[in-house]
């Protein structure tokens, strides 16, 4: 239990008054439209939308990851943390792809890159799985928050969960993604300042940056100092086909959307920001500090690691960066850091609850309810589907513990056999609505096999994860490409209207060759 | 026209080109170096410090290199933005697509 002066309550006031203003200020700005409540009309400068990636991308559980992996494997456990590189290409690539698509949501892309039925199908889907995820994430952070709390005041886990995401429910309802992005730039800045000063405090608290080294050396850990320290080729705790397979997954998915699992909620940033190049630098510049944020935390655990040593429990270990802050920081400071952890947690949770809610109301309401919705209506159906959202997430965080094994589970499998797939819809215009929708089916039918059933039976080995990948990757393939190949392409006029809207990079050349014929399009290198 | 181009018409500017594929290819780097570099330096290595001052040159490279491309893909495109945003509304009703 942490004992708080009154500095410390007033820190934690302050902030609450200061993000609660957010709410009240954007309230009229958040009212006028669907596109004011989701996208904030679309004209955020880039800088505005990227601190709210860095700001979303901040959980509460996100310090505990980023503790845990670099405790245990020094500096190579950034790379673990390295998945937002997709941004890296995707800001140049798939983000100006999007951005000029101009669909609110990854489910709208889908009926506009895929037409017909199998477009439906597809948007249909991607809806009910993303009202789905922005569920099971909400629950996921609360019930983080919830155990911070249960650890510092001794609140029972659920008094966390409920009280702060319904706090930060006030303001996403009264002025959607206006005061999302308001509160995010604020939450940013206060959540990046206390990372900096906890972290100084850490490494002094462990000698200083020499002190570190030094005992680093005399306790013959100086390897956890090497980001490259890999362990062989496929052995160890840090292979380098593992860092070879993260790299290809996090990098090269970047031309694609979908490739990693935070793209739907950055889609929503990128659509939010002025133009092109401000959704460009958004994604680049948001992920910018994402990275720098983790190397800054991995510096801080490598003083915390000198300190304590030898921790075995993992979720002992994972609390790290917390117990810097609590146990270090002198008095009046402990409140700025408990400030800036809700800061932490409250960011998050305001952009899921958003997006949830946006795809209940453009996707669901908007698009099969009622397509003649006044846009007083749907700013209407965006609160109340933001109330809903919350409310069952609490279930799912309540539940969290026993659902967790077989969730993750299902993320896993989300990513492995429908990563190519979610980079040929982009760079591909052969590949067609069934192909895309058999991959889904096949990765949820072979992931089972793969990482159970067939290990079970004797007939695979247990294959680490990142063989998985790779496995799944390639059987996967045996059925998506047969079904886009024996299945007709998109119609061409659907497609021509898509390529003229994004102008998508890659194997585009028939598309491309209509739209010169209808005089659509000019030919740059023959009028050259 | 030299090796980069920095001048750019609406028409040329949506194609992919020779400077797309020079900051597909940077910008990666770049996020790698700000990952090793900013751990590096901190502990006052010269190598640290060698990475991060490349990240830098990289960062500004690739900004010096795309940011007229964006910007005349961005004007031409908000110039057909509202009649696409107008098209969208009547394309996605369900209605539509029975």
């Amino acid at each position: 239990m942490i004992h708080f002066a009154v500095l410390d309550w007033i820190w934690i006031f302050l902030f609450i008054i200061l993000m609660m203003g957010c709410g009240v200020l954007f309230y009229r700005l958040g009212k006028r439209s669907e596109s004011d409540f989701f996208l904030a009309g679309r004209g955020l400068p880039w800088w505005l939308p990227a601190s709210s990636v860095y700001a979303t991308h901040t959980a509460v559980d996100t310090p505990m990851w980023v503790t845990g992996v670099v405790y245990k494997y020094g500096l190579t456990g950034i790379w673990y943390a390295f998945f937002a590189a997709w941004c890296a290409i995707s800001a140049f690539v798939s983000t100006r792809i999007f951005r000029r698509s101009l669909a609110y949501t990854q489910a709208e892309w889908q009926g506009l890159r895929f037409g017909g039925l199998g477009g439906e199908l597809l948007r249909g889907w991607m809806t009910g799985w993303q009202i789905f995820m922005t569920m099971f994430n909400m629950g996921w952070i609360g019930i983080a928050m919830g155990k911070i709390c249960q650890y510092l005041f001794g609140w029972p886990a659920w008094f966390g969960l409920v009280g702060f995401s319904t706090l930060c429910a006030v303001y996403v309802m009264t002025s959607g993604y206006w005061g999302v992005v308001m509160a995010d730039f604020q939450q940013g800045i206060i959540a990046f300042c206390a990372i900096i000063v906890v972290s100084i405090w850490g490494v002094k608290a462990a000698g200083g940056p020499n002190g570190i080294v030094d005992k680093l050396a005399v306790m013959g850990e100086s390897w956890r100092l090497n980001p490259f320290h890999f362990t062989g080729l496929f052995s160890g705790d840090f292979p380098l086909a593992w860092f070879i397979t993260m790299m290809v997954i996090a990098v090269i998915g970047g031309f694609g959307m979908g490739t990693n699992i935070d793209w739907y909620v950055e889609a929503q940033r990128i659509q939010s920001a002025r133009s092109v190049r401000d959704a460009s630098y958004t994604i680049w510049w948001g992920t910018a500090l994402v990275i720098l944020r983790n190397s800054i935390w991995a510096i801080a655990i490598l003083g915390f690691f000198v300190l304590f040593p030898n921790i075995k429990d993992a979720s002992q270990y994972e609390m790290g960066w917390f117990r810097l802050g609590f146990e270090f920081l002198p008095v009046g400071l402990v409140g700025f850091f408990f400030a800036a952890i809700l800061a932490i947690h409250l960011s998050t949770v305001s952009s899921i609850l958003n997006l949830g809610a946006m795809y209940a109301t453009r996707d669901l309401y908007h698009h099969y309810i009622n397509p003649q919705a006044s846009q007083e209506r749907l700013v209407r159906v965006g609160r109340l589907s933001t109330l809903l959202i919350l409310v069952f997430s609490f279930f799912f965080g309540l539940m969290m513990n026993e659902i967790t094994k077989w969730l993750i589970f299902a993320l896993w499998i989300m990513a492995a056999g429908v990563w190519l797939p979610n980079i040929l819809q982009v760079i591909w215009w052969r590949f067609n609505a069934w192909g895309y929708l058999s991959s889904w089916i096949a990765n949820l039918g072979l992931s089972w096999l793969v990482v159970w059933i067939l290990p079970m039976a004797g007939v695979l080995p247990n294959l680490p994860d990142y063989l998985q990948f790779w496995v799944l990757m390639g059987l996967t393939a045996f059925i998506y490409i047969p079904v886009t190949l024996l299945t007709k392409p998109e119609n061409m006029d659907h497609l021509v209207r898509y390529y003229m809207m994004c102008r998508p990079l890659g194997f585009w050349g028939p598309v491309r060759r209509e739209a010169e014929k209808r005089g659509l399009l000019l030919d740059v290198k023959r009028s050259a | 026209m030299g090796l980069l181009r920095r001048k750019w018409t609406p028409e040329s500017a949506e194609q992919w080109t020779r400077e797309d594929w020079i900051v597909i290819l940077i910008s990666p780097l770049a996020y790698v170096g700000i990952a090793v570099g900013t751990a590096l330096v901190f502990f006052m290595t010269t190598i640290g410090l060698i990475v991060l001052g490349i990240t830098m040159l990289f960062i500004i490279l690739m900004h010096w290199i795309i940011d007229p491309k964006l910007k005349t893909i961005s004007r031409e495109y908000e110039r057909k933005q509202k009649q696409y945003l107008i098209e969208l509304e009547q394309t996605q009703r369900w209605e539509e697509v029975q």
